[in-house]
């Protein structure tokens, strides 16, 4: 079996351990027996999204963000395309707003996104920051228990934005805050779901204490040329420690 | 009079509470400050102008080792330095250097002022302070939960110093985002930087440092890792964080003649002709052995100014006293070879600004090879302890690049190692984690490393991080308490022991092991 991995803008938006994000994701395809192909796709790079199982997006800074977020002009169309065949995606932070409709600034100028999640982002005062906990969401949270022994309903990691997230009715959110701001630390939700795509504020990286949500991932990827596959576990008792141990300092 | 009465109130104060922090062996690096602050809060501004200069450092690494080694420098000139030496470098840590060196009939006992500033803090301190001469390390990124980004930090430099009357800066070229600083301003600039042809001519026995990364065959491919995927494989050792790669004034990618680390190098942008700027100071002809040794090339036009006088201190107000235009007069270029007790590549850029802006205040090069030589490194900076007739390495910590710094200094060392590793993520150290995956933990996959102690109130995250970089399991230990990870360390069999520790643990480890071995404590105060 063999798993096709695009990470896009690796130059671009890798603010946060972003890196770690897809070495994670490859390795535990890897530990598996899944040969993986890793193509790394930035701005000049014209590439057929559909062609990939999984599309990985980072965060990025302002100047940075601002040269993906015109590339992103020609690009989106075609990411939008391979979301909607069942390419399985993750953005995270910065890459999770730019996927958005639009994010409007301070000063009210509105800068137009790609649409591909129905949510708009608006420029906040404060910064919404700290260790993260979530619930994840009902429906998620049974087919993160799939390929594991100990099922897992908890999401942990670090946010650290100002932007606030709301999110249309077309889309559902990825979890519940149980401690910490989430999408805009008012609704009580965070990130989002939409098929196999997905958007969240959490660093840490965001998989590397939720290994449950990593082998979701995988497996969703995996679906749309394999249909249901069978991950088989992994010894994870350093992941799911590093889990437990922030949960417990945040419970 | 009123500003008199709160300055000596505040005086009174802050030596107070240094007492009762020293009756507690408690280090009071900075709470005497933020006291006396609330008492005077412009004590910083009223203060700074007895200094006949105050010289500021600041950038993401290397301040405190440069700060450490001008002040040597200046001090074997026999200049008196008043200085925040123990690394507290935001406004209540300079407040605490300043009143700790003001007598209390109201002058200063120092004539130069040394201050390195928290990159975050130079807003506040360079207003209060006012320095007449400005020192960049370099900007990589570090704790983006305080400074978000970089270009916000460098925006805040940018502003801090435009507000300067009269500024001098002395600038390391080869980063792009800290020499970008120097173009458009009115002020004077001198740049310092590391030649291509850094291998030496050295004697037979001393090791040839490699700069460059990547080229090093040492690092990443080593170890484990051989039967790799090549997807993963490429993932583990590629990417060396590097900021900056595009051009601050055009949003060009800039090209490279030649990288040293991270965004360090010679560079250019092919759209608006920014480039590396000449430099005024170069350093060529690296060699590392039991010293550090370099030559710098020093243009003429530099250090040939009006240099500060020995002379008897002035009482008078800084005002008074000119700053010396850098003459623009060209003398021939010359040679300076020095020998430095440190280790590591990065330090090469260390030593070059404090000898920068220690020929620029007129420092003589004969002070500065005999002074150098005597240096000894501040508290985690590669220090050196004998533990049971062995060598335990204390380095610090903080962010990918300067992390991958002490990697490559640990890793190109003989012999078998054991680490204790400890992460906390307390404000000071940065509440976010996440920059240990962009650090290249994947060298320490390499078989002379036998055993890797992850410690500190994040040893479960870094455990983690190791597993995927690629370190076998049965080398990963967790012990996240600081004495236990110690004893798990002294207990391991290999040749030579480090311990790596964010700027939270450093102090605590320092005493432990100091306690421990008693041995070659190297400590600059």
């Amino acid at each position: 079996m063999r798993i096709r991995v695009c990470h896009l803008y690796p130059d671009l938006l890798n603010l946060y351990g972003d890196r770690g994000n897809v070495l994670i994701f490859c390795r535990r395809a890897d530990w598996r027996g899944i040969e993986v192909q890793l193509d790394q796709v930035s701005l000049p790079d014209r590439v057929k999204f559909s062609d990939y199982d999984y599309i990985f997006v980072g965060g990025g800074a302002d100047l940075e963000q601002g040269l993906v977020s015109k590339d992103l002009e020609q690009k989106g169309p075609l990411l939008i395309d391979a979301v909607e065949q069942g390419v399985a995606l993750l953005s995270i932070c910065g890459g999770y707003q730019l996927l958005g409709r639009y994010y409007r600034a301070q000063d009210g100028a509105t800068l137009p996104g790609v649409g591909l999640f129905d949510l708009y982002t608006e420029a906040g005062r404060r910064r919404l920051k700290g260790n993260i906990l979530l619930q994840l969401a009902p429906e998620l949270q049974k087919e993160a228990g799939n390929h594991r022994e100990e099922e897992l309903g908890t999401l942990v990691g670090f946010e650290n934005h100002s932007g606030k997230t709301f999110l249309g009715h077309s889309v559902r959110p990825l979890a519940r805050t149980i401690r910490g701001h989430g999408n805009n630390g008012e609704d009580g939700t965070e990130g989002v779901s939409y098929k196999n795509a997905f958007g969240t504020y959490l660093h840490g990286p965001f998989l590397s204490k939720n290994p449950h949500f990593a082998d979701l991932l995988i497996a969703r990827a995996l679906s749309r040329r394999h249909g249901v596959v069978d991950l088989a576990p992994l010894d994870d008792a350093l992941e799911i420690n590093a889990h437990r141990v922030m949960e417990g300092r945040l419970r | 009079m009123t500003a008199w009465w709160r300055l000596n109130s505040a005086l009174l104060i802050s030596r107070l509470v240094s007492g009762t922090c020293r009756l507690f062996r408690y280090p009071g690096t900075s709470l005497p400050g933020v006291i006396a602050l609330k008492i005077c809060p412009d004590a910083v501004s009223l203060m700074a102008p007895a200094y006949d200069r105050v010289i500021a450092i600041t950038g993401t690494n290397g301040k405190t080792t440069t700060a450490n080694l001008l002040a040597h420098f200046l001090r074997a000139a026999g200049y008196s330095v008043a200085h925040n030496s123990l690394g507290a470098n935001m406004l209540p840590g300079v407040a605490t250097a300043l009143f700790r060196d003001r007598r209390l009939r109201g002058q200063s006992s120092s004539r130069i002022a040394l201050l390195e500033v928290d990159e975050g803090s130079v807003g506040k301190v360079f207003a209060a302070a006012r320095p007449d001469l400005v020192v960049v390390t370099n900007y990589f990124r570090d704790q983006l939960d305080r400074y978000w980004e970089l270009e916000r930090t460098t925006a805040l430099l940018r502003e801090a110093v435009a507000r300067l009357p009269r500024v001098s800066l002395v600038l390391n070229a080869d980063d792009p985002l800290v020499a970008a600083i120097g173009q458009g301003q009115a002020q004077d600039a001198r740049y310092f930087g590391v030649l291509k042809d850094i291998q030496g001519s050295g004697s037979e026995n001393s090791k040839k440092i490699e700069a460059v990364h990547g080229a090093d065959p040492e690092i990443g491919s080593a170890g484990p890792m051989d039967g790799e995927p090549a997807a993963i494989a490429g993932l583990v050792n590629a990417c060396e964080t590097r900021e900056g790669r595009f051009c601050q004034h055009c949003g060009t990618a800039l090209t490279y003649n030649y990288f040293h680390f991270g965004q360090l190098g010679d560079y250019y942008c092919s759209n608006c002709g920014f480039r590396r700027p000449a430099l005024d100071y170069a350093a060529w002809g690296l060699s590392e052995s039991e010293l550090l040794g370099m030559s710098i090339t020093v243009q003429g036009r530099s250090g040939s100014g009006e240099a500060l006088s020995a002379s008897k201190p002035s009482a008078g107000h800084r005002s008074a006293i000119s700053i010396r235009q850098w003459s623009a007069s060209a003398a021939a270029p010359r040679q300076l070879k020095l020998n430095a007790p440190l280790r590591g590549f990065y330090n090469v850029y260390n030593i070059l600004a404090a000898t920068a802006v220690a020929v620029e205040m007129g420092v003589g090069d004969p002070v500065i090879q005999s002074a150098v030589q005597t240096y000894k490194p501040a508290t985690g900076r590669m220090q050196e302890y004998t533990i049971g007739g062995r060598h335990c390495i204390l380095a610090l910590i903080k962010n990918p690049v300067g992390a991958n710094e002490v990697l490559k200094t640990l890793i190109q060392t003989a012999g078998s190692k054991a680490l204790v590793i400890a992460i906390n993520d307390l404000a000071a150290d940065g509440r976010d984690v996440s920059w240990l995956w962009d650090a290249d933990f994947a060298c320490l996959a390499h078989p002379d490393i036998s055993k890797i102690i992850c410690a500190g109130l994040r040893a479960a995250d870094f455990a983690v991080c190791l597993k995927y970089a690629g370190v076998p399991l049965e080398r990963i230990e967790l012990v996240p308490e600081r004495a236990a990870s110690l004893r798990r360390l002294i207990a391991q069999p290999a040749d030579k022991l480090y311990v790596l520790a964010t700027y939270t643990n450093l102090f605590d480890y320092a005493k432990l092991l100091g306690h421990r071995g008693g041995g070659t404590e190297q400590n600059a105060h």
